[in-house]
Order: C-alpha cells, then sequence, then structure tokens
C-alpha cells in the first residue's frame, strides 16, 4: 500500500499543480497562491527522481506568484528567495543570479551587490560545468555592478576636479573599483557568447586608462575570433573604437566590409556607402553601389529615404559621368525581375507620394534611370 | 532597421544538445534570464530591463467561454481515430525511456480485422479452392467426406479459447493451432503473410505517430484578411467548410450567420510532367464566388498583404492554389493558379514582399519559390534533413527580410537559402543544438516570418520552447521561452503592436485546443533599437470545448455527441485587431477539424485606467452574456439539426429467428436417421420419466459382441422378469427387450387406434380392411422373431428409469407422430407371433385409455437445426412431408 499511497500522493500532486498552472495562466495570481500552499507539501515527500523535481517547481512557481501577486512586497520576495536557496545545491547559484536580476530590475542595486559577492564566496563540492558558467555569470555581473561605482566615482572625481580639489580615498575607491571590475570582465569575454554589455564596459575602462592596445585586442577578439557568434554589434563596437581613435580609412572600410558581409542590411550601411563614395578608388565606389544596392534589397529599407537619396545620389552621378554604366547594368541585372514590383509598383508610388513625399521623389528618380534603360 | 545596440548577455556553444529533459510543468515561469542596463551609455540611470518577465499589456476576456463565430458545419462528422483502437487491450502502455515513449499496439488484433472484413483479399482463390475441404459443423464427418475435409470447429474453439485467456500469464500454447499455422502460414494466404504483416504493421506506426503528433495541419486552415484601414470594421476570413473540409469560403467579417455564395468548382486535367509539381492554369470564376469546391481537404490556407491586395494560398495533400482578394470589399476573390504535386505538400507560404509568389515544399524534401508570373523554381531538393538525422519528412518554408532569401526549415532547424544561387548562397539560421540552448530530443515545430512585427525576425516553436531569432545574428535566439503547453504549438499568429506596444503572438495546438497568448518588444527606445524582451505573463485562452458547460443541458447521448463534437483536435487560429475608439479589441478565431468556427474577444485595458476594485486580477466573466446564451442555443439548434434524425432508431431491437437461421437449416430433414429418432426418444422418455442418461455416445461394443442364446419368455411379470434378468446378470439386456418390445407395442397401437379412427369415419372398402389386418398379423410375427428391435448402431445400452418407478405403467417413449408413419408402414408387412396376440391385446386395452399422443416438444426441432445439410441429403429425401408448425423462440 506504500506503493499505492506513492501513486495516489503522486497524481493528487499533478492535479495540484495543474490546477497551479491554470490560474497562472489565466493571471489568477491569488488563486495560484492558494494552491501553491497546499502543492508545497509535495516537498515532504519527495520521491521524484525527475528532471524537475517539486523544489524546483515551487522556486518557479512561487516567484513568478510574488512578482505578479498584488499584496507581495520585496521583504517577502527576500525571505521566499533565501528559502529556495537551501533547497537545493545543485540550484544555487541559478537562484542567486535570478535574486539578483530581480533586485537589479527593482532597482537594488547595493543589495544585488551583496547578493553577489555571497554567491561568488560559496563553494559546495565539485561544479559541475553549468555551475561553472553561472558563476562565471555571477563575476561577471559583479564586474558590471562594480564597473558602474567605477564609472560613479569617476564621475564625482571630474566634477570634483573641475572645482580643483582632488579626492584621493575616492580615487583610491575608483582604482580598486577598476581593478575588480577588470579582472571580472576579462574572465566572462574570453567565453564563446554574446557579452555586449560587459565588452562594452571593460573597453571603457581600459579606453579610460589608456590601454588602446588592450582594448583593440579586445574589440578584435570579439569580432574576429570565430567561436563566437556572428554579433554585428562586436563590428559596430570594433568600427566606433577605430573611428574614435582617428584610423585610417582604410581600416574603417575594411571593418565594415566585414559588417556588410554578415548583416548587409545593418543602418551603418550608409556610412559605408557615402565613406566609399567619397573614395577616389574606382573600386570602393563600386562597392559602394553594391552596398547600397543590397541594402534596400530588405525589406526593412523599403521607405528609408536616406538610402534612397544615397542610390539616387550615385547612380545620377554615374548616369552624368557616364562612366561605368555597366555597374548599374550589373546591379541591376540581378534585380530587374523583382524590383519593380518590389519598390516600383503603381501602389507604392502612390502610397509614398501621399506619406513621404521626398522619398518619392527619390525612389522617381531612380526608378527613372533604372527602368529607362 | 536598427540593430539593438546592445544584446542580452549569452553564452554560445556549438554541438549536440547537452541538456537532457524532456516538457517540465513549470519551466517557463519564474525566469528572468538575463538583464541589461536599459539606458547603456546614459550616465546614472542605472536601470535595469528583464529579457522575461517585463510588464506586458493587459487583454482581458471579454466572455466566459468561447462563441461560435459561424453555424455548425454540416454533413455527418466522422470521429477520429481513438488511441484504445490501435493500442493492446484498450490501455496505453507508457514505457518511459529516456523521454520517448512506447505503446503496445495491437497488431495482432488488426491483423484479424483485416482477414474478418476483407476475407476475399486475404485468402480470395485459395479460399475457394479449398472450401469443400474445410467443414465448419459440430457433427463428425463420415467416412468418405473425411479423407478430403478438415473439420475446423475444433481449431476455432481453440481460438476462442486463445481469446479468452489473453493476457493470462499461465497462458499455454496450444499445439494443434501451432501445427495448423506452421502447415499452412507459406500458401493459404493471398498476400504472403510476412509482406501483408509488414504493411498492417506499418501503418498501425503511421497511425500511431499521426495519433501522438500530427503535422499535416501545420499552419493551420484558417486566415484573416485585415481591412486596409486599420479603424474599418470590416475585413474577411478564410475558412475550410463542407463535409470534407474542401470548401474554401472566404466570407466578410460583418456576414455572421448564413451568406453563401456560388459554388465555382476548379477542374484540375493533365497529368504532371515536372518532376515534382506542375502548374496549371486555373479557368476565371464567374459573377461573386464566396465558396469554391476543391478536391481536397484544404490543410492550410496561408495569407499575405501585398500592395494592397492580399493573397490567399490553399493547400491540400496533393494540391495548392493561389487567390487573389483585392482590397475593395465585396469585390470577388480571383482564383490564380493551381499547382499538383505527386508527393503531399507539408507547406505554402505566401511571400508578403511579391504579389504573387509562394513557396510550396513537399515531402520528398523540395522546395519550391512559386510564382504565378514565372512558375515554379526548385531551390532544393534533399531527402535527408540539414543538420542531422531525423526520420520526419516535413519540410517547411518562409520568406524573410529579403524577397529573394527563403528560410528553409525541417525538424532540425533552419537555413537560409539565396534563390538566384541556392546551391551556394544559404546560411544557418537555427540548429536544434548548443547554439540554441535546446533540449535532447527537441525538434523544430513551425516556424513563422515575423516580418509585419520586424523584418528580420522569424518564430520558430519547438515541442518545448519558443524562439525569436534575428537574420543578422543566427544561432543566436534573441528570445527563448519555455511554453508548457502539452501539446506541440503547430499554429501561429502574429498581431503586430505599434509604436510603443508589444508585439502579439497567439501559439496554438492542435490535440489539445490550447492557445497562449504572448507578448514580446523590440521598440525603439531612445533612438536605438532595444533587445527583444518577452513583455508580461503567457495568457491562456478559451478553447472551443470550454463552452460546453454553457451550453444549454442535453440528454446524456446528445451531452456525449456535443463533447465529442467540441473537442476535435483545432485545425488553425486567426486574429484580428480591432479599434473601436480608444477601445481596442483583439478577436481570435479558433477553428476545429470538424469546421467549426468559434471566437472570442479580447479587450485590452490601458495602462492609465483605473484598475478594477475587485484587485488587480482580470475577471474572466462567469457565466455567458444573454446575447452569448442565445447564440449558443442557435448553434445547438443548428447542429441538432445535423444530427440524423432519430426515428431511424426509435423502434425497439426486434429479432427474427429468419435472420438467424436460413430457411433450409430450418427445415427439418425428410427422413431423420435412426440414430435421430433413437436419441429423441431417449431424450423424451428421459425427460418424462425426470431420469437422466447416462452414456450418450456409442456404448462400448462389449455387450453385444456376445449374443446370449435367448431363453423362452414365459409369462412372467414384468417384476418377476426383471429381477430374473437382474440375477443373471444382464438386465441391461432386458430392459433393452423390454423398451423396444413396448416402443413397438405402442406402435401398433397407435396403428390400431387410427384403424378404429377410419373405421368410424365411413365406411371402408374390404380390401382394405384385409390387407391392413394381414399386415398387423405380419408384423407381430415378425417382432417374434428377433427379440429386441435392431436398431441403429448407437443404441443406448442402458437407460435407467427412475427407482421406484412402475416400469410397465410408464410408456416408452414414442416417436414422433408423423415420422413413425415410415417406419410403421415397413413393420406392417411383419406379422404377430401368436403367443403374443394377447399381450398385445391387453396392451391395446390400456392404449384405448391413454390420452392422445401429445405434440412432438420443440426440442426435436432444435435437434434437427444441428443436423447439417449433408447429413439430410444422405437420408432420402423422396417421401413427401407435412411442414412442421414453427415454433417460436
Amino acid at each position: 500500500s506504500s506503493r499505492e499511497h506513492k501513486l495516489n500522493f503522486k497524481k493528487s500532486k499533478e492535479v495540484c499543480l495543474s490546477y497551479i498552472q491554470d490560474a497562472m495562466l489565466q493571471k489568477q495570481w491569488k488563486r495560484a497562491a492558494e494552491f501553491l500552499t497546499f502543492y508545497v507539501e509535495s516537498l515532504e515527500k519527495d520521491y521524484s527522481r525527475e528532471y524537475m523535481g517539486p523544489s524546483e517547481i515551487i522556486w518557479r512557481i512561487g516567484t513568478e506568484i510574488l512578482c505578479h501577486h498584488s499584496q507581495s512586497s520585496m521583504k517577502e520576495f527576500n525571505s521566499f528567495m533565501e528559502q529556495m536557496k537551501t533547497l537545493g545545491v545543485k540550484r544555487y547559484l541559478k537562484v542567486c543570479l535570478e535574486h539578483t536580476f530581480r533586485l537589479l530590475c527593482n532597482g537594488l542595486i547595493d543589495e544585488a551587490y551583496q547578493n553577489l559577492s555571497l554567491a561568488e564566496s560559496w563553494r559546495y563540492g565539485e561544479q559541475t560545468a553549468i555551475q561553472d558558467k553561472e558563476m562565471k555569470l555571477i563575476q561577471a555581473y559583479r564586474g558590471l555592478l562594480d564597473y558602474y561605482s567605477w564609472s560613479k566615482q569617476k564621475n564625482i572625481l571630474l566634477e570634483n576636479s573641475q572645482d580643483g580639489f582632488e579626492d584621493l580615498s575616492v580615487e583610491q575607491e575608483m582604482h580598486s573599483c577598476f581593478r575588480k571590475a577588470a579582472v571580472n570582465l576579462k574572465e566572462i569575454i574570453k567565453i564563446p557568447g554574446v557579452w555586449d554589455q560587459f565588452v562594452k564596459c571593460y573597453v571603457d575602462l581600459l579606453e579610460f586608462y589608456g590601454d588602446h592596445n588592450e582594448a583593440r585586442q579586445v574589440l578584435n577578439e570579439y569580432a574576429y575570433n570565430s567561436k563566437f557568434p556572428a554579433n554585428p554589434n562586436a563590428h559596430v563596437y570594433l568600427y566606433q573604437f577605430l573611428k574614435r581613435h582617428g584610423e585610417s580609412k582604410k581600416s574603417l572600410i575594411s571593418a565594415l566590409k566585414i559588417l556588410h558581409d554578415i548583416a548587409p542590411s545593418h543602418e551603418l550601411m550608409i556610412d559605408f556607402n557615402t565613406m566609399l563614395q567619397k573614395s577616389k578608388k574606382r573600386k570602393k565606389r563600386r562597392l559602394g553601389l553594391e552596398v547600397i544596392f543590397a541594402a534596400l534589397d530588405y525589406a526593412g529599407w523599403k521607405e528609408n529615404v536616406k538610402a534612397w537619396s544615397c542610390l539616387a545620389r550615385q547612380v545620377k552621378q554615374i548616369v552624368i559621368s557616364e562612366k561605368h554604366l555597366d555597374w548599374i547594368k550589373v546591379e541591376w541585372n540581378s534585380r530587374k525581375d523583382w524590383w519593380p514590383a518590389f519598390h516600383f509598383s503603381r501602389y507604392l508610388a502612390k502610397r509614398n507620394w501621399q506619406e513621404n513625399e521626398s522619398l518619392s521623389y527619390e525612389k522617381a528618380l531612380v526608378a527613372g534611370i533604372l527602368l529607362g534603360k | 532597421m536598427e540593430f539593438p545596440a546592445a544584446l542580452f548577455p549569452s553564452y554560445f556553444s556549438t554541438g549536440p544538445p547537452r541538456e537532457e529533459g524532456g516538457p517540465a510543468p513549470a519551466s517557463g515561469w519564474g525566469e528572468l534570464g538575463q538583464v541589461l542596463e536599459a539606458g547603456l551609455g546614459r550616465r546614472q540611470a542605472e536601470t535595469f530591463v528583464p529579457r522575461r518577465g517585463g510588464t506586458g499589456e493587459s487583454w482581458e476576456p471579454a466572455d466566459a467561454a468561447a462563441v461560435p463565430f459561424l453555424p455548425p458545419n454540416a454533413g455527418s462528422w466522422i470521429p477520429s481515430l481513438l488511441p484504445q483502437d490501435i493500442l493492446c487491450r484498450g490501455i496505453a502502455h507508457w514505457k518511459s525511456r529516456a523521454g520517448k515513449s512506447e505503446a503496445a499496439l495491437d497488431f495482432s488484433r488488426q491483423l484479424g480485422h483485416f482477414f474478418v472484413d476483407h476475407p476475399e483479399d486475404a485468402f480470395g482463390s485459395l479460399g475457394q479452392l479449398l472450401h469443400k475441404n474445410f467443414y465448419l459443423g459440430n457433427s463428425k464427418l463420415r467416412r468418405p467426406a473425411r479423407e478430403s475435409t478438415i473439420r475446423m470447429t475444433a481449431l476455432m474453439e481453440d481460438i476462442d479459447r486463445l481469446e479468452a485467456r489473453r493476457g493470462c500469464p499461465r497462458q499455454r500454447l496450444v499445439y494443434r493451432l501451432r501445427w495448423f499455422s506452421h502447415l499452412c502460414r507459406d500458401w493459404l494466404f493471398e498476400v504472403p503473410l510476412g509482406l501483408l504483416a509488414d504493411c498492417v504493421h506499418e501503418e498501425l506506426l503511421l497511425q500511431w505517430t499521426s495519433l501522438l503528433f500530427d503535422d499535416i495541419p501545420t499552419g493551420g486552415a484558417l486566415a484573416w484578411l485585415p481591412p486596409e484601414d486599420t479603424g474599418a470594421r470590416m475585413g474577411r476570413l478564410v475558412y475550410p467548410r463542407g463535409q470534407a473540409m474542401n470548401h474554401l469560403c472566404i466570407l466578410p467579417s460583418e456576414v455572421s450567420w448564413g451568406g453563401k455564395g456560388s459554388r465555382v468548382a476548379l477542374p484540375l486535367t493533365g497529368t504532371p510532367d515536372f518532376q515534382d509539381v506542375v502548374v496549371e492554369e486555373l479557368p476565371h470564376a464567374r459573377g461573386s464566388p464566396a465558396q469554391f469546391e476543391l478536391n481536397g481537404r484544404i490543410r492550410q490556407v496561408a495569407a499575405a498583404r501585398v500592395d494592397g491586395e492580399d493573397f490567399v494560398g490553399v493547400r491540400s495533400d496533393y494540391h495548392c492554389g493561389v487567390w487573389k482578394v483585392p482590397a475593395r470589399m465585396g469585390a470577388a476573390p480571383i482564383p490564380l493558379q493551381v499547382i499538383r504535386t505527386s508527393v503531399p505538400a507539408s507547406c505554402l507560404t505566401v511571400s508578403p514582399h511579391l504579389p504573387g509568389e509562394l513557396s510550396v515544399c513537399t515531402q520528398s524534401g523540395a522546395v519550391y519559390l512559386w510564382s504565378v508570373e514565372t512558375g515554379l523554381q526548385r531551390l532544393r531538393h534533399d531527402t535527408q534533413t540539414m543538420f542531422f538525422r531525423d526520420h520526419s519528412a516535413w519540410r517547411w518554408s518562409d520568406f524573410t527580410a529579403h524577397p529573394r532569401v527563403l528560410s528553409c526549415a525541417d525538424r532540425t532547424g533552419l537555413q537560409c537559402l539565396d534563390s538566384r544561387a541556392p546551391e551556394r548562397c544559404h546560411f544557418d539560421l537555427f540548429k536544434v543544438g548548443e547554439e540554441g540552448g535546446c533540449q535532447q530530443g527537441e525538434r523544430v515545430v513551425l516556424p513563422m516570418y515575423l516580418g509585419r512585427a520586424h523584418p528580420s525576425q522569424h518564430l520558430i516553436t519547438t515541442q518545448f520552447s519558443v524562439y525569436v531569432m534575428d537574420e543578422r545574428l543566427p544561432l543566436v535566439p534573441m528570445l527563448k521561452w519555455a511554453h508548457m503547453m502539452k501539446a506541440p504549438p503547430i499554429f501561429a499568429h502574429l498581431t503586430p503592436g505599434g509604436p510603443g506596444r508589444s508585439h502579439k503572438v497567439l501559439l496554438g495546438t492542435s490535440r489539445t485546443q490550447e492557445m497562449l497568448l504572448l507578448q514580446y518588444r523590440g521598440e525603439k527606445q531612445g533612438g536605438s533599437q532595444s533587445a527583444c524582451q518577452l513583455a508580461g505573463p503567457p495568457q491562456k485562452l478559451h478553447s472551443i470545448t470550454s463552452c460546453l458547460q454553457h451550453l444549454p443541458t442535453q440528454l446524456p447521448h446528445r451531452h456525449r455527441l456535443l463533447q465529442q463534437r467540441l473537442s476535435v483536435p483545432a485545425a488553425g487560429l486567426a486574429a484580428a485587431l480591432q479599434e473601436d475608439g480608444p477601445q481596442e479589441s483583439l478577436l481570435v478565431f479558433q477553428l476545429s477539424e470538424a469546421g467549426d468556427v468559434f471566437c472570442q474577444r479580447l479587450t485590452h485595458r490601458a495602462a492609465q485606467a483605473p484598475a478594477p476594485t475587485l484587485g488587480d486580477e482580470p475577471c474572466c466573466p462567469a457565466l455567458p452574456s444573454p446575447a452569448t446564451a442565445l447564440r449558443y442555443r442557435r448553434w445547438l439548434k443548428a447542429l441538432s439539426k445535423h444530427w440524423r434524425p432519430p426515428t431511424q432508431q426509435a423502434w425497439p431491437p426486434t429479432l427474427s429467428q429468419n435472420r438467424l437461421f436460413t430457411r433450409k437449416e430450418l427445415e427439418t430433414p425428410v427422413s431423420p436417421s435412426a440414430l435421430h429418432q433413437q436419441a429423441r426418444q431417449r431424450l423424451r422418455q428421459a425427460m418424462r420419466e425426470g431420469g437422466r442418461i447416462q452414456h450418450w455416445d456409442t456404448p462400448a461394443p462389449q455387450p453385444l459382441a456376445l449374443p446370449q442364446p435367448l431363453e423362452p419368455v414365459g409369462r412372467l411379470d414384468p417384476l418377476s422378469a426383471r429381477l430374473t434378468a437382474a440375477w443373471s446378470g444382464d438386465w441391461g439386456q432386458w430392459w433393452e427387450e423390454r423398451t423396444s418390445f413396448s416402443v413397438a407395442q405402442k406402435q401398433r397401437a397407435l396403428r390400431e387406434r387410427r384403424r378404429r379412427q377410419k373405421r368410424a369415419r365411413g365406411p371402408r372398402s374390404l380390401s382394405a380392411s384385409f390387407t391392413s389386418s394381414l399386415t398387423y398379423q405380419s408384423e407381430l410375427s415378425e417382432l417374434s422373431d428377433t427379440a429386441p428391435v435392431p436398431c441403429s448402431p448407437g443404441c443406448p445400452t442402458a437407460v435407467l428409469p427412475r427407482e421406484g418407478s412402475p416400469v410397465g405403467s410408464s410408456p416408452p417413449a414414442s416417436p414422433a407422430p408423423e415420422e413413425p408413419l415410415l417406419s410403421s408402414q415397413s413393420l406392417l408387412c411383419r406379422g404377430i407371433p401368436k403367443e403374443r396376440q394377447k399381450t398385445l391385446r391387453d396392451y391395446l386395452a390400456v392404449e384405448e385409455e391413454d390420452p392422445p399422443e401429445p405434440p412432438e416438444p420443440p426440442g426435436s426441432q432444435l435437434s434437427q437445426l444441428c443436423i447439417p445439410s449433408s447429413q439430410s441429403q444422405l437420408s432420402s429425401a423422396s417421401q413427401p412431408r407435412r411442414k412442421r408448425p414453427r415454433m417460436g423462440f
């Protein structure tokens, strides 16, 4: 009968869970909370070896309910989280991380920082791969918060120096924040992933202390390491860095060329096109035409006046100079079967004219040249 | 379009998924995922936004349940296959092993059904050849027949017994069955048994997998064509209708009841000479058709608006068609083109960029770009899946931000192909693997291009999660959320939100009718695009079944029918956003496989609006409004009209014996065999005496083997004669003699009585009386020669009368009044010995006082029923017979 008891218990547990789930999906948080108090009983007799045990279910559901329940407070939430942390060793870091996120979203930066420090010092046996990742994230977020306090100190210092007096303690604190932030941020961005905000902060730190080489290396690594995903932002950050430091046109163009290859519809393509148009080299000007044509292939650019004026300008130039008409021909050949319907339909002409006259002008010019041929 | 200035942090690794697991009940709750600083770059404001769990808009259901939108679909709807139909003992045996479920399919029952339902296909020729050699009767086979005939009855009984003991642990093998099956397994079946079994098994597996997950309706067969001007209240709903769901209906939404257009049949001629698909021109529809009859069940309806005109693609198994619906309300839809495929199509999507462009996938692994103007272009043909091997033949394709680039999906992931150079230019958009943080066993269920919300975003659903992908950063999900739905979401619908608003995504499942409303945000904040966030908790919408409790109470069987009707799997969903001044509402339509369309309204509660007094929780009305209740009643009334009138089943069931037995079987044989007579006689006697029959079978030959010399029987009284016989040990024989004697006596008495009756009726010819008396004499004389009447070999040896019953007074069992005519006539030619004449006279005197012969007991008829026709043929049928009255059962 103990088997039967277990079966019955399991069944009623499942039913209870489905009631909770149902209430939550209908946003009846109070009802869900009532059911959850019954479900907590399942912790006492946890026979399951399932993928997701009741303690995790309680953590997840409890968190969600506390976030939406009209009578919950941050204090209650914190004490619930502390209880949840003790429930499962395997999940400790994850719960800590989620708790931190919650605190951060509520603007409780200091509490979040404390929470992270506490979690960082936690040790329990050998860490699994997932725990290792979570620990790295905890450190990275602590680094991020360190960066924010660094940047706060920096602002104070800058204001003070404008006023004419120096504060050594602030400066010292700022440097210690820098060290703590730099160590942790440096760690995470070595691992393949999307670390936009960490990279930005780390580069900012390095730039402030004048370590441009390191910064460039970090950005290059982030953009060009093949183990990392092809993140357009990595190339954007590198381009912006190069631009900030007055790098040569050539290196700027090569950075944008790669961005063009991975994301031809990126908004920087207009900058790229203008840069290329200004170039003396024929090859670059040709690339510019390719870039703007490619950008206008995308649905998101259909009504982009800037892009159309770029194209109109360049096409006009080519036609007036009567040189390199073949460039247009080559580009047009691969598009002539669908651009008219895509860009130059009667319906669009009418609508563009009603909504945006300047767009109409630019498009009309391009259409006249392209369709006229 | 701008790319978000910073994305949420995430790890990126490659390879097969490492995370084990399965559908976890609460996996979608409680996590924020990651946080990102909202105003990155701005100075002091350190506010963070979560990836999940942000605030969303509040949409509240306006009604207690889904409301019928159209009258019920006509036609008798056939209930679909249930797991009980194909599983062993009707119970699902789930062996959960590593997340895989296995069921015990009842293979032998299905094979048995096939043999019973299609005997001609199963045993046609050999059955005809051999049917004379198989005998299914109960009686023994006679000599000449036995040479070439097998009696199957015992075998059948064995099979029945086997069936009855099914699942019994102590079940033993029946050797006779084994022997028979070994003997004829190779030649008895029309189709070789192994081959047939393979086919049945394959079909069973197919049915089972489609029962577990049916991917044919992926995409859904319901579409909403919004009005051109968002403020207008008119739109069109495209849905399938009819008994076979083969009528495409395009209904202006303000028409809610009735309103049918003329039907236009689309004839399809010619055979494909194209490898897979062929283009055929369509005749123009005349008039203003709102309904088109197609020659196939509509599986999917896809729609997209290009340049103010809606293009509607319709997929059935072997045909895909495209219609153009002009923006002007009331304008007739124009059928444009139909293609026929040789392999079932699995996907049809309409380009949102170019008019008259669609993409088609077939189950053979081919992906086509279909342009109404230029025809079909095959982009890919690969029977293998893309990233790892998966058995599913399902393929999907959709459009992307670039009109010439198509996404191509199978269960393992998504690739984007450039249609201008499909071989060379492609990139992977989504992979089931570590890249997306997938679980083991996770598979792509439905990809959808979210172009109307953001030109480069795609939605991908799996059985566990939903993903939002961005073409510009392939392989890395912008958003991932575990949806916790009970079945894989194969329907999805996007309602894009304007600036500052969230995009609404509806997910729908088929079998469980679930619908979930998700909101996500990817809006511009402070000049730069912010990363994708899930906004607000997901919300469950009413399913069609939910209205059952609000429908008027029904009789139990009606209720059951209604329940069946309402809980059929969903076949599609659509949504329409209506703006009525400041009030916004979302109309959600759900289509069932029975063809019913239900809808529900969600009203938007703006953030500024004062919260209702009952706290912040949205309260769904508990009861339907009067108008809704009226709608329910009308719908139910219309549905009950479709149900077959009950008059056909109203009479109580009657059973006629005509149906149970053929006329031939009911006929009594002309002349029953001696064995029959004997048996009947004994039965009757045993009944009369309340005795019992001990040995029914043929007696052991021993008592008959040594005929004892007949002693002259003196004038012993019956008791002493009996005692004497008992003393000498052959009491049985004495009894034999006695009974047969009395039988003969009784027969004679009967005859005598008849003679007397005849005489009484009128003057008779002398010769006749003379003859009869003569025969009478001869009969008696013959009887005296051989003491016991030599009966058939199966003559009973001992029929024991009840103890103490007077033997003489109990008249022995008499043969049936009609039957003895034959035997008595033969007896007439026998003489009666002189010494027995007194006994006869005595007996006759007794007989005269006897009541007339009782009518034949009904049991005799039963016994005759069991006589197979072959036996009745054996007995001479030349004698004319009187028809017997039929006794009621």
